[in-house]
């Protein structure tokens, strides 16, 4: 007995990633180690018999800075720092300097190596890039997930079995009945020379056929639905979910570009999903109310609750929140309209910010707009719309939509324009990018459609992207923007660190996090003529142009999921304890394995933060 | 030759070499072999011992050693690989009172070596090395009195005493010395050194090193420190 009674051995086994050796090996560890005594104020030496060292702190405090003096990270009581500890922080003209007596344990890095090799649970934390080390935790996190919630990963195109079955329109309706009774199918594609006319099901030959004592012999052309809803082969399986239960649909045909490639029923979906959300964008379709809405949408809660506990990812549970999100307008559009009678003129109904991107959670505002038709007339048309945005606003926040403090609603009638007036105001922010401009620039140019004219949200989208793109001084300003807010450099002890402000006692995921991400994935979008709203597509489709390399999409991607599942894990919390979802967390109730990819995740962020400010900057 | 004479005459490396010729062979003249660190030795580029023992009392003549912990240290690092700790076996049953202050009661102290096995391995260590201990005036008695009573000579070594070093920086500041404020746990808190829970003779020793480790960082000199700026003056 020598070392396996000491308190030493105690204290490291139980650090990350020490804690993950069996007992013999962390002995072998302790053995190899050196204990030093910093001085505060004083530096901490980088060697350790001759070769850089590995230090973990048994106590006190060490400061990170950079030759320029800035302050990079601060470390406490069990923080590791040097060789391998970070591959963000290693810079050659980096020092260390002790902030208070400071008690280290130090390994050379020949004894790190050796444990890397021999234990891969050492080598996974201290792998050579912080990168790394958090894709592994990101990974490890989403196999937790349970695989009936993965709809919103699968394409339909990936759900489609057989050749769809067809014929032509002026096939008889006896015909069909006899070929969709031999392929054992409840409908049966309209097509002519790969163009698709209509659809065909089992409900069309009861209702329209037999109970209309229609001859067998009309061609089906005359009972067919036509010109049905079709989904692309690239729309994911929640999002067709939601529009067959919207459109009240169970047969969607499914095309890949301008050829058919099948047809989804509803029972395709059932072996693959189990979540009630499907269920709860069903019945939003069939209310007729606003009351009866706003009771629907009050098992929203419930729903996210249910989807952390079954371990969803922030970003299906997002897609899926902004999926009902999108099916509350989309009712409420559909009742006002049955309110205030058809439109006189075409609209098209956008959200944008983060229900625009896809991320939606339920602690969002709403942010939404109406662009017109450029035939709209203020003083015939204007009390229509007005009336129609109050309906829609108000609805929405009766279904726990909050208000925008900031006013971004299409009640309000400077986000209720013609196209032409949009395009204009659009133009205007782009040329004379002030603060203002950006501000609401940052908002707008997140625009989605969800109702109506979909030209017109087109339209104003690709006149958008025509002029941001290569636009380097409009990129310049928005540039500055996204750079305004920093995340930070890490924790010490319960406080957030972060360069030059004071420490505060609380990390605001969203702010510190998230948002710098957004932003980041904005400008690139922007200065590549990138269509994508979505953050993780812009990244993903950033990181095939020059605005972004691969490596640096997939490490802000990384890091977005990691820092958005860590605060929808807090935020299910918070539900579960009846608390209104917040993104604030304190530092003390995060896990030290948590914070160490936290802190890595906001490297990432610091240093494309870093490469786009020299790209663009001013 | 007294060794009170002895100290005051000659130098401890003159004293080596007085035993090394008369010691017969066996582990404590394996021990002599070893030439001291010379005092000007840059206190960097000395390895030092720190030490400490357990015992049933604290009269060397009469007491016995019940434990012995001990870790090197090198270039001003404490090496963990080296840390060794021993349980000795005493004669004679352990007193009640000191029971009570190291907790080594006679079951566990039956489990220990005998004295003549658990010398060897120290004596081997300390070799070419300082003695460091909180202090170290007891365990160097203490291992006199063994190495007289098993070889039948005296025990000599450099020595670097944590306590007496604060004591010399107090009374040189010419401040009064507050009762406890000496002790090994009341020094390491004031330099900031993590408290353990146990008090173990290795723990101690580990505790003796890191606080001399302390010390040295915070000797305020220009020149760089040595041996002799450090080992016990008598």
């Amino acid at each position: 007995m020598d070392i396996e009674e000491l308190e030493i051995r105690d204290f490291i086994g139980a650090q990350r990633p020490f804690d993950q050796l069996p007992a013999e090996a962390l002995v072998a560890t302790v053995e190899a180690i050196t204990v030093r005594y910093v001085r505060r104020e004083t530096e901490i030496p980088e060697t350790e018999q001759g070769e850089p060292a590995l230090s973990l702190v048994r106590n006190g405090a060490v400061e990170l800075r950079a030759e320029t003096g800035e302050l990079l990270a601060r470390l406490g009581e069990g923080d590791l720092l040097g060789y391998r500890a970070s591959a963000h922080e290693l810079a050659k003209n980096h020092h260390y300097v002790a902030l208070e007596d400071t008690l280290l344990y130090r390994m050379p890095a020949s004894v790190v190596d050796r444990l890397c090799d021999e234990h891969s649970q050492i080598a996974w934390f201290l792998a050579p890039a912080g990168a790394g080390r958090l894709r592994d935790a990101v990974r490890h996190h989403d196999e937790a997930s349970d695989s009936p919630l993965n709809l919103t990963d699968t394409r339909l195109g990936d759900l489609l079995g057989r050749e769809p079955i067809h014929l032509p329109p002026a096939a008889s309706i006896r015909r069909a009945a006899e070929v969709m009774s031999a392929e054992k199918v409840s409908s049966m594609l309209v097509v002519e020379e790969d163009v698709l006319f209509g659809v065909l099901t089992d409900r069309d030959l009861r209702l329209r056929v037999i109970a209309a004592g229609l001859d067998y012999d009309s061609p089906l052309s005359d009972v067919m639905t036509m010109a049905p809803v079709t989904a692309s082969v690239d729309t994911n399986a929640y999002d067709a979910l939601l529009m067959m239960a919207r459109h009240r649909i169970h047969h969607l045909p499914v095309v890949d570009g301008h050829h058919v490639a099948g047809v989804v029923t509803a029972s395709d979906f059932i072996e693959r999903h189990t979540t009630s959300s499907v269920y709860l964008a069903a019945d939003i379709h069939r209310q007729d109310t606003v009351e009866t809405l706003a009771e629907v949408a009050g098992r929203l809660p419930l729903l996210v609750q249910n989807l952390a506990a079954a371990g969803a990812s922030a970003e299906r549970t997002q897609r899926i929140v902004t999926g009902i999100a999108d099916a509350l307008a989309i009712r409420l559009l559909e009742l006002a309209e049955l309110k205030f009678g058809a439109p006189p003129v075409d609209y098209a109904w956008v959200v944008a910010g983060s229900q625009a991107r896809g991320e939606f959670t339920i602690a969002s505002d709403q942010d939404n707009a109406l662009i017109l038709d450029d035939a709209y007339d203020d003083a015939r048309d204007g009390d229509y719309f007005e009336a129609l945005a109050r309906f829609v606003c108000d609805g929405l926040a009766a279904c726990g939509q909050a208000h925008c403090p900031g006013e971004v609603m299409a009640t309000n009638p400077e986000w209720r324009e013609p196209l032409a007036n949009w395009q204009a105001r659009f133009a205007h922010w782009i040329d004379n990018p002030d603060p203002t401009a950006l501000m609401h620039g940052c908002t707008f140019f997140d625009l989605r459609h969800v109702y109506g004219d979909a030209a017109l949200s087109a339209t104003l989208r690709s006149s958008l992207l025509e002029r941001t793109r290569g636009n380097t001084i409009f990129l310049s300003h928005l540039t500055g923007n996204a750079l305004t807010r920093q995340p930070p450099l890490g924790f010490f002890r319960n406080f957030v660190l972060s360069g030059g402000r004071d420490e505060t006692g609380v990390l605001d995921l969203k702010l510190a996090g998230v948002v710098p991400i957004v932003e980041l994935a904005r400008v690139y979008a922007l200065a590549g003529g990138i269509d994508e709203v979505n953050t993780r597509e812009r990244l993903k489709a950033a990181g095939t142009t020059d605005e972004l390399s691969e490596s640096g999409a997939r490490d802000l991607g990384d890091a977005l999921t990691f820092l958005s599942d860590t605060r929808f894990r807090h935020q299910a919390r918070q539900l579960e304890s009846g608390i209104e979802p917040d993104s604030l967390v304190a530092p003390d109730s995060l896990s030290r394995f948590e914070r160490g990819h936290l802190k890595d995740a906001f490297a990432i962020v610091r240093t494309m933060q870093r490469s786009l400010a020299q790209r663009f900057g001013r | 030759m007294g060794s009170f004479v002895c100290r005051r005459l000659f130098s401890l490396e003159q004293q080596r070499l007085w035993w090394l010729k008369r010691v017969p062979a066996g582990p404590l003249r394996d021990y002599y072999q070893v030439p001291f660190t010379k005092p000007a030795t840059p206190s960097v580029s000395t390895d030092y011992l720190a030490l400490d023992i357990e015992t049933t009392g604290l009269v060397p003549q009469r007491d016995e050693l019940l434990s012995i912990g001990f870790v090197p240290i090198s270039g001003h690092g404490l090496r963990l690989g080296g840390a060794r700790h021993y349980l000795v076996r005493p004669e004679r049953d352990i007193p009640e009172s000191s029971a009570v202050v190291h907790g080594i009661l006679d079951d566990r102290a039956r489990e220990g070596l005998p004295l003549a096995d658990a010398l060897p391995p120290l004596l081997k260590a300390l070799a070419g090395r300082v003695l460091v201990a909180h202090s170290a005036r007891i365990e160097h008695d203490f291992l006199d009195i063994a190495c007289r009573r098993l070889y039948g000579y005296p025990f000599v070594a450099p020595l670097v005493d944590t306590l007496e070093l604060e004591q010399r920086k107090i009374v040189r500041s010419g401040s009064p010395i507050a009762p406890g404020a000496l002790r090994l746990d009341a020094l390491r808190q004031q330099y900031g050194l993590p408290r353990y829970r146990a008090h173990d003779a290795l723990s101690d020793a580990i505790g003796a090193g890191e606080l001399l480790l302390a010390q040295i960082a915070y000797r305020t000199s220009n020149r760089p420190l040595r041996l002799d700026d450090l080992t016990r003056r008598y």
